[in-house]
């Protein structure tokens, strides 16, 4: 696949669309321009910039990183427990204690971690606090401690707190759904679709299933879906590549948003993909989109996210130095009172950012900002998707590198031509999706 | 070429591209009275929130935090004492007293005045122009109502935003332990203080040292560990670096031998005496401390930090010809015709600046409906509005100052012709360029809506090394070599020079806060149609006050030119004032019926 490295990283078509690879816009061609620009693009820098020029437009050169500008921590996401009631083979967090024994965070952890997260903050702003784990609502009375606490330190200061929760759904109850709701919670649950699917890939600690206990307790969280923002998060290993399938068994109980999110490296090396079922996984995504894009022409929802998330970002046409958000605007807490770069950086060295004795580590901040930019990334200054993608997940590429790079092109491809068929047919859809 | 290609989503396409690549010089905007450290961290000038302490006449306030143990119920503006006997703008009924001040004196005198002599008041509410805000977070928990009483800094950031002139009321109440509002609040109904009076001095209520009691005190040495890095003086974060030999340095002030080192920004609190010490400077206060000295420091080593000029450092006493160079004069005839067309120049930039002032919607026309589509709309235009007009009165100060220079070389040298106030405006404006940049154009003069191309023209025009600039640095260079003028005609030059770097900034700033609607001009433009000069009384009667401002200046210009009736002269400014303000009230009137006054008219026929 050295093909893509060879040609020009300064543009992409996709069908008619031409994508600019540093400025991330999007431009309709004529056919016969789309076809001239391809065949200069596959062939170097000095044809396509040449054609461009006939087109009238011209690619701007990869400017110099740029330097990084600190701003506080806007996001925090609390590791409220560190250990788990099921025993997923592939956890980021091996089995929710990241390696270590289990562990819960204290109050007196937490309530400094609050403090500092909203003393950085400029009255009249809003914070995000994220409760993650191992199993956060193993937790249960920590987190509701938390919440009443931000609010009333918010409160103080004119500072919004919104929260996060990801569960894997098979503690909640019927008063934490009322708790969610009153707070207004974001719930995302992880499931891996349908029941014989799920239960293999998510087995309790004891090795049952756990399919029809999430089932159960989701109901719950249904009845107050109206004030909770529900979703559900798809972790796609080797065992459950028949996407559209999964998508299906998932909504099927309910939810109306189900996002998937490949498996690109666990602590075991268990349920990571490799080679040819990148590509397996991309025609399951592409099924998932055509369907996505079929009910949504006809004017009904489908559940299926990412491609709404990539129309979105397109649509917005933000350039970005790095693949999210990490470090920059959103920092996790452990148990031990650590900063990470994120949660999936919990106990990983290459992650610290200081700990609540002595604040954050800004300057550890500002060094990994600087070294992970995507402008400093080896093969991604010759990328076309440089500037969608930001360089790909920090822990993924520190730790796997870029396994998935042609998947990643390829589905940005997809959502280009899907995003040429939407604004063709519904422009209008943009006005509500991604203002 | 064919059409280009029609673009689909939202990405900003511009190509980056660096317009000056020389640096910016002149005065650091640091320099500025608004923009005092002190304005910011409490420690210089004064702490300007001791001016809210007394925000309202008769009482007297303070701003509570919240203990280290959290929030105990405590935190807010409290009610430290009332003490309008001791308020001169509440003490003595004078003649001619407003009629708000009798009536809070009135409430003083009454019940109000009595409940609040004792007990534990915190301020509650305060409301003006029908808004009323709360010092109080009100949330739902349990379905109950819980009242969370606002930290004082929240409190005070509120208390900053209520407008002098206008009526205040504010409501007072006591507190139950866990913070929450219990009794009767107490109502009062005045205005908030005008801190500044029109001569620019402070209230008389405030007592000597009371501006700067929560300060640092720099000879109690209590900044050794200020967290603010607090200096006794506003200095300079970053400059230049220095030309190792003046008589090295270039026309574009860089070294001949090295020329990155003076266009290179250096942290100016830099220890000397490591290698670092031509290192630049670093982005942050964290990433910059390691190398720089702490404040205490600064004791020991003062004698090491650089003198500043002009954004760059310096350690010999510089020649002069240190401004950049520019085509000389030939006589000093040519300097009095040119000072001549910089006059005309700032009274038609001053109004046409004013022109655009008026085509921005005024805060109070946006609905509540277009603030929710539009976030932060008022308070963008109130902050556009505001620089503008900053900007527009600047220019009629130069106007003032540009003829003070010529006044003052006239008289100092005769020889060079009589002095007649200039205060016509121009026919026509130089400006850069659109498409190139280092061409120079001349535009005839024009009043034109606030644009995102209209406001680009006016930074074009007030760009660094543009075409204002280069004619005042003109005339500062042969101002610098001519001794027989007094001092003050090159400091003026020198003050009129370096305000344009702020008028430069601040047309920047304004197109930078209104380029969220820059598709939606109806959000903040107002469809302002110029006016025919007659036909329309209104109209007439606004350019008769433009007429009568210029005639009240030329009148006192020349008095003061001539040293003589010296108080008549200041009448005759007093008058121009007035008429400019009633200029003001007219042209808004009629803007929000979106007319616009044709200014030059009132020059014409």
């Amino acid at each position: 696949m050295n093909e893509s490295m060879q040609s020009s990283g300064a543009a992409h078509v996709a069908g008619n669309l031409l994508l600019m690879a540093e400025t991330a816009a999007i431009f309709n061609l004529q056919p016969e321009d789309a076809d001239r620009l391809a065949t200069a693009i596959e062939d170097n820098d000095t044809s396509t910039r040449a054609e461009l020029e006939r087109l009238g437009l011209s690619a701007p050169l990869m400017p110099p990183p740029p330097a990084t500008e600190l701003h506080p921590v806007r996001a925090l996401a609390l590791t409220v427990s560190q250990t788990c009631n099921l025993a997923c083979g592939y956890c980021y967090a091996s089995g929710g204690n990241f390696g270590g024994s289990d562990t819960r965070m204290t109050w007196d952890v937490a309530r400094r971690a609050v403090d500092q997260l909203i003393a950085d903050t400029t009255p009249g702003g809003a914070v995000k606090i994220a409760f993650m784990g191992g199993e956060p609502m193993v937790a249960r009375p920590l987190i509701r401690q938390v919440v009443d606490y931000a609010n009333q330190r918010g409160a103080v200061r004119a500072i919004r707190c919104g929260y996060s929760l990801t569960t894997n759904g098979t503690l909640i109850t019927a008063q934490d759904a009322a708790f969610f709701a009153e707070h207004n919670f974001a719930a995302t649950v992880s499931l891996d679709g349908g029941r014989e699917v799920n239960d293999v890939m998510r087995p309790t600690r004891s090795g049952g299933g756990s399919f029809d206990r999430v089932a159960e307790r989701l109901q719950a969280l249904l009845a107050r879906c109206d004030q909770i923002a529900l979703s559900a998060r798809v972790t796609v290993t080797p065992d459950n590549l028949n996407l559209p399938r999964v998508v299906n068994d998932i909504a099927a109980l309910g939810f109306a948003s189900v996002g998937v999110s490949p498996m690109i490296t666990s602590p075991t090396g268990q349920g990571a993909l490799k080679g040819r079922q990148f590509s397996q996984l991309l025609d399951a995504m592409r099924a998932c989109g055509d369907e996505w894009m079929q009910h949504t022409l006809t004017g009904r929802s489908h559940p299926f996210a990412n491609l709404a998330t990539v129309l979105g970002e397109l649509h917005r046409g933000k350039p970005r130095s790095h693949g999210c958000g990490a470090v920059r605007d959103y920092l996790a807490v452990d148990a031990s009172g650590q900063y990470s770069a994120c949660h999936r950086f919990v106990k990983d060295p290459l992650g610290n950012m200081g700990n609540l004795q002595q604040g954050i580590d800004h300057i550890a901040r500002v060094d990994f900002l600087n070294a992970r930019t995507v402008e400093r990334q080896s093969p991604c200054t010759r990328c076309w998707a440089r500037r969608l993608c930001g360089g790909g997940c920090h822990q993924e590429v520190l730790h796997a590198g870029r396994p998935a790079c042609d998947f990643v092109r390829g589905w940005l491809d997809y959502g280009l031509r899907s995003y040429g068929q939407l604004q063709a047919a519904q422009p209008q859809w943009f006005d509500a999706h991604a203002a | 070429m064919k059409q280009p290609p029609k673009q689909l989503n939202d990405a900003v396409t511009d190509d980056f591209k660096v317009p000056y690549p020389e640096p910016i010089l002149g005065n650091p905007v640091s320099t500025l009275l608004e923009s005092g450290v002190g304005n910011c961290f409490p420690g210089l000038e004064f702490d300007v929130r001791q001016l809210d302490v007394r925000f309202f006449p008769g009482l007297v306030f303070e701003f509570l935090g919240v203990t280290p143990a959290g929030p105990d119920g405590s935190q807010g503006a409290r009610l430290v004492y009332a003490d309008p006997a001791g308020d001169p703008l509440l003490a003595a009924d004078k003649p001619g007293q407003p009629e708000w001040i009798t009536n809070l004196k009135r409430q003083f005198g009454g019940p109000q005045g009595a409940a609040i002599g004792s007990g534990d008041w915190y301020l509650h509410w305060v409301e003006q122009d029908d808004k009323r805000i709360q010092m109080y977070d009100y949330s739902l928990y349990q379905n109950a109502a819980v009242l969370t009483p606002y930290e004082g800094e929240t409190c005070w950031w509120l208390i900053r935003v209520i407008e002098p002139e206008k009526t205040l009321r504010i409501a007072l109440t006591q507190r139950a332990e866990d913070g929450s509002p219990t009794g009767n609040p107490v109502v009062l109904e005045g205005q908030r203080r005008i801190f500044l009076d029109e001569e620019g001095m402070i209230d008389p209520v405030y007592h000597p040292g009371e501006l700067t009691s929560s300060m640092c005190s720099p000879w109690t040495h209590d900044f050794r560990d200020c967290a603010c890095h607090y200096w006794a003086s506003n200095h300079p974060d970053v400059a230049l670096g220095e030309v190792k030999d003046p008589n090295d340095m270039l026309a574009n002030r860089t070294d001949r031998d090295d020329p990155i080192q003076a266009v290179n920004f250096v942290d100016w609190m830099r220890r000397r005496s490591l290698p670092l010490r031509d290192v630049s400077a670093q982005t942050t206060l964290e990433t910059a401390r390691p190398d720089r000295y702490d404040p205490y420091e600064i004791n020991l080593k003062w004698q090491e930090l650089d003198f500043v000029l002009q954004g760059q450092e310096m350690n010999q006493t510089p020649d002069s010809g240190l401004r950049m160079v520019s085509k000389p004069y030939q006589s000093a005839h040519e300097m009095i015709d040119d000072c001549r067309e910089l006059a005309t120049l700032e009274l038609t930039l001053a109004l046409e600046y004013l022109y655009a002032y008026f085509s921005l919607r005024s805060p109070d026309q946006v609905t509540a409906e277009q603030e929710s589509d539009w976030p932060g709309l008022t308070a963008d235009l109130r902050a556009a509005r505001q620089l503008i007009l900053s900007v527009a009165l600047s220019e009629m100060t130069h106007l003032r100052w540009i003829n003070q220079v010529m006044w003052l070389v006239l008289n100092a040298d005769p020889q060079l012709g009589t002095y007649q106030p200039v205060l016509t405006p121009a026919a026509e404006v130089a400006q850069p360029d659109a498409a190139h940049p280092d061409k120079i154009i001349m535009r005839p003069r024009s009043l034109q809506r606030a644009t995102p191309a209209v406001l680009q023209s006016f930074v074009n025009i007030e760009r660094p090394s543009g075409t204002l600039d280069t004619e005042y640095s003109r005339l500062v260079n042969y101002l610098g070599d001519q001794a027989r003028f007094p001092v003050g005609v090159l400091q003026l030059a020198v003050r009129i020079d370096s305000d344009g770097l702020q008028h430069y900034q601040k047309f920047r700033d304004i197109l930078q806060f209104l380029s969220p609607y820059r598709d939606h001009e109806e959000i903040y433009l107002r469809p302002l149609i110029e006016a025919s000069p007659s036909g329309d009384a209104e109209v007439e009667a606004a350019l008769l006050q433009i007429t009568r401002a210029i005639e009240s200046l030329r009148e006192a210009y020349t008095l003061e030119a001539a040293v003589k009736d010296l108080p008549q002269a200041n009448l005759h400014i007093k008058e121009a004032r007035d008429a400019m303000h009633n200029l003001n009230d007219i042209a808004e009137a009629l803007a929000g019926k979106n007319i616009g006054v044709p200014f030059f008219a009132a020059f014409e026929g």
